[in-house]
């Protein structure tokens, strides 16, 4: 028997996964029967509200939310409890990431619920999180992340969009353009890094602005994915005149409140549970591939490849664990979430990858008039995009500078 | 020992490479691949005037008398355009099988046809169930009045939507998966009971599923011996592994040389990014990836050019190394154009396709890794 655990101050929680039956081949965690409870609840209450046949989806949708606000916070797990969150625990987090993972849930966005809420929370004034985080809370407006820029991609601090105060002070006056904006082309709104000033280091000079997408000056342009999909876009900004009370925090200050909200992005990319359900998919697929008496999971090469990637993401797991435990003894999830990225985003490819392998031929055929079995149809357009997640949210060569600096305290690591 | 190319493979290699240039910009081939019949008939009457498509055909047959030498000099080059002209399934494929085995009645009326560009004609081999095995046929043709009837489905044709005639691989006898029992026959496209599902491939080319139900032929239509036709469909299988390696190495230059420009040329953190040493190991990585496919290339080409039975084992090892080196090429280069490199706009993800389809084409690496260890 192996345990660990991790320790929060006052509540003294103690987190504890003990791993027993080494007999099985899967591990178990063995939860409190508080923890036990709490995901018979989680279960029964996405049982409950599951999509009714013929129950149009958006109202469902909107309804999901508003009975998950009553359940105490369901409908924004993460937010803290100060904010209407629920409070969980870590533990508890881990069974709602788990078992979203595995329910047919509405869908959501990240960007005004995980990306801008916790920086108006942390960095906003009273009046700007009664403005938006209700809405945000609502699901009522969609939001975009205004970051990259053509000039400025793993080096974000290199951003060149220009915001100039207008002379009475009442706005900032906006030019330049974004890249990768994803769904720019239907967000309400953006949360948007710019210039004012340019005469220090990078990093300074950096003022976080919020503005309604659908204003004159603004210009949103498809970019078009391998896989042959729109999600992600170029936008223009024109004379964009951006309202004083619009800023957040103190202007030049952006990069830092960007900052602390890219490593818990990166946390998120790491997509963990649900790479553990896909791979049951993958297995599932490869099984109905019949090859002589037996099928594709028989095969000797195509089996290691599948339980490599099995024991990578029985790894990745608890590093998250360990990553959540250590950040409830003390906070911020630090340079850790770079490893999480770096690994998550690197299963996610492999698990496409096999998707592909296990198409065989029909893994060319494209469209879904295409041929083959149902699972190869969109299984190379979601490999293909898949490339995406070891260069969004900062390359997997960046991550390793980081963990290279911050981590095991190189100093010539090649991103200064 | 000679790894040079003959004066005259010299410039058929610069002729084409010109080709490319000219004419198979991104966007010309966007277009192209778009609009009916997904190739372009100037292009591919072209190649026939230049003798291209009559290269590899033998001289008594009218052809050039040349080998898969010179089809690798071809293929290198269209690789690097991705050229979307219908060699492969034409040339390659169909003509392959009917200069090694159709009768002289039958190459007389196809083969100046195909050299003159005016007939299109594919290989339809691959079923639902065979996966990368060719010897698994279950399309079946059983002799009635002197002719044959027959019935199944074939999965991923090339060029079907084209073709004219369709050489379709069929069981005559046996058990599913045996050698011994497979016929090949040629077919009228227009022939009733043949029906076409067509539908785009993932690299910008086109395909079909092809149902034969009761299809009639007369004993003509046979190409080659009944039962004997795995040992045909085999040579001209690693034929086809030959070009396409050869097109996949085209592809793999242009790839990791458009990386190693892009990089000099974008500039991240006040650097170019192939300032940055572990970008420049990976593109030495991919650099050398491309020399060590193009060398079992010359290998297995030329290996088969003497003894293609001697050589089976090193086309195996061929098409696993260029499935396996031409998937960490293309990652590599989208990884190292960052954002830009996942998108429609640049053409190394053009390329990336293609050479992910071609590892999907006539057994992967995993397919022939188990063949090269068990042969």
């Amino acid at each position: 028997m192996l345990y660990f655990a991790g320790l929060r101050s006052k509540k003294i929680l103690i987190f504890t996964f003990i791993f027993t039956n080494f007999n099985t081949k899967n591990m178990h965690i063995n939860l409190s029967s508080d923890d036990l409870a709490f995901r018979d609840d989680v279960r029964s209450f996405f049982e409950e509200n599951k999509i009714k046949a013929g129950e149009d989806y958006f109202s469902w949708r909107l309804g999901w939310f508003e009975k998950a606000r009553e359940k105490g916070g369901w409908d924004v797990p993460k937010w803290p409890e100060k904010f209407g969150g629920p409070g969980w625990t870590p533990t508890q987090h881990y069974i709602w990431e788990q078992e979203t993972a595995k329910a047919n849930i509405p869908f959501d966005l990240p960007f005004g619920l995980g990306m801008l809420a916790p920086i108006l929370m942390n960095y906003g004034n009273e009046e700007q999180q009664k403005r938006f985080m209700p809405d945000i809370r609502d699901r009522k407006v969609n939001w975009c992340q205004g970051y990259s820029e053509p000039g400025a991609g793993s080096d974000l601090a290199n951003l060149k969009t220009k915001a100039v105060l207008s002379e009475d002070g009442k706005h900032y006056i906006v030019n330049g353009s974004k890249i990768w904006t994803t769904l720019a082309h239907v967000a309400d709104w953006i949360f948007c890094l710019t210039r004012t000033d340019d005469s220090g280091i990078k990093q300074q000079g950096i003022t976080f602005l919020l503005f309604p997408m659908k204003q004159e000056g603004i210009e949103v342009k498809p970019i078009i994915t391998l896989g042959g999909s729109h999600t992600v876009n170029t936008v223009h900004f024109t004379d964009v005149k951006v309202p004083v009370e619009n800023m957040i925090g103190e202007e030049g200050k952006g990069w830092t409140y960007a900052k602390g909200l890219l490593e818990h992005e990166r946390t998120g990319l790491a997509g963990l549970s649900k790479s553990l359900v896909e791979l049951e998919q993958l297995k599932d697929n490869a099984r109905s591939v019949q090859r002589g008496n037996g099928n594709l999971m028989d095969d000797s090469s195509y089996k290691s490849k599948v339980g490599e990637l099995e024991i990578d993401l029985l790894a990745t797991e608890f590093t998250e664990l360990r990553s959540l435990a250590s950040a409830a003894a003390g906070g911020e999830p630090g340079p850790e979430s770079s490893i999480l990225k770096l690994k998550g985003t690197e299963i996610k490819q492999r698990i496409a990858k096999l998707t592909v392998e296990a198409s065989g031929i029909y893994s060319s055929a494209w469209g879904d008039k295409s041929a083959g079995p149902a699972f190869a149809k969109g299984g190379t357009a979601g490999y293909l995009n898949s490339r995406y997640f070891t260069i969004y949210g900062g390359a997997s060569e960046v991550q390793k500078d980081i963990v290279a600096k911050k981590v095991l305290g190189l100093t010539k690591g090649s991103s200064k | 020992m000679n790894f040079e190319l003959s004066e005259e493979q010299k410039m058929i290699q610069q002729s084409v490479e010109r080709f490319v240039q000219e004419n198979y910009d991104l966007t010309n081939r966007v277009k192209i691949s778009s609009e009916d019949p997904g190739y372009s008939k100037e292009y591919w009457g072209s190649m026939a005037d230049l003798g291209w498509l009559g290269l590899a055909f033998d001289e008594e047959d009218g052809g050039f008398g040349g080998n898969q030498i010179d089809t690798l000099v071809l293929m290198e080059q269209f690789g690097k355009g991705l050229v979307l002209e219908p060699f492969l399934a034409n040339i390659v494929l169909g003509g392959g099988i009917i200069k090694r085995a159709a009768s002289p009645a039958i190459k007389e009326s196809i083969i100046p046809s195909l050299m003159e560009g005016k007939l299109q004609i594919t290989l339809a081999y691959a079923e639902e169930q065979s996966r990368f095995d060719i010897e698994d046929v279950a399309t079946a043709a059983r002799e009635e009045d002197g002719g044959f009837i027959i019935n199944g489905k074939k999965s991923m044709v090339l060029n079907a939507e084209s073709a004219d005639k369709i050489i379709v691989v069929t069981r005559t006898s046996g058990s599913q998966v045996d050698e011994n029992g497979i016929s090949l026959f040629i077919v009228d496209a227009s022939s009733e009971g043949v029906e076409r599902q067509n539908f785009p491939t993932v690299d910008g080319l086109r395909a079909s599923e092809i149902t034969f139900e009761d299809v009639k032929v007369s004993s003509e239509a046979l190409v080659g011996e009944k039962d004997k036709g795995f040992k045909i469909l085999q040579a001209v299988v690693n034929d086809a592994i030959l070009a396409l390696s050869a097109e996949a190495v085209g592809a793999m230059e242009v790839l990791y040389k458009d990386t190693v420009e892009y990089t000099q040329q974008r500039e991240q953190f006040d650097h170019a990014l192939s300032d940055f040493q572990v970008l420049q190991h990976r593109m030495v990585d991919m650099f050398m990836e491309y020399e060590q496919c193009k060398s079992l290339l010359f290998r297995a080409t030329l290996e088969t050019v003497e003894d293609p039975d001697l050589a089976q084992r090193t086309v195996h090892a061929l098409k696993h190394l260029i499935g396996k080196s031409g998937i960490f090429v293309g990652e590599s280069a989208v990884q190292l154009h960052g954002g830009m490199g996942v998108t429609e706009e640049l053409r190394i993800g053009h390329f990336f396709k293609r050479l992910l389809v071609i590892d999907s084409q006539f057994g992967n690496a995993d397919f022939h890794l188990d063949k090269f260890t068990n042969l």
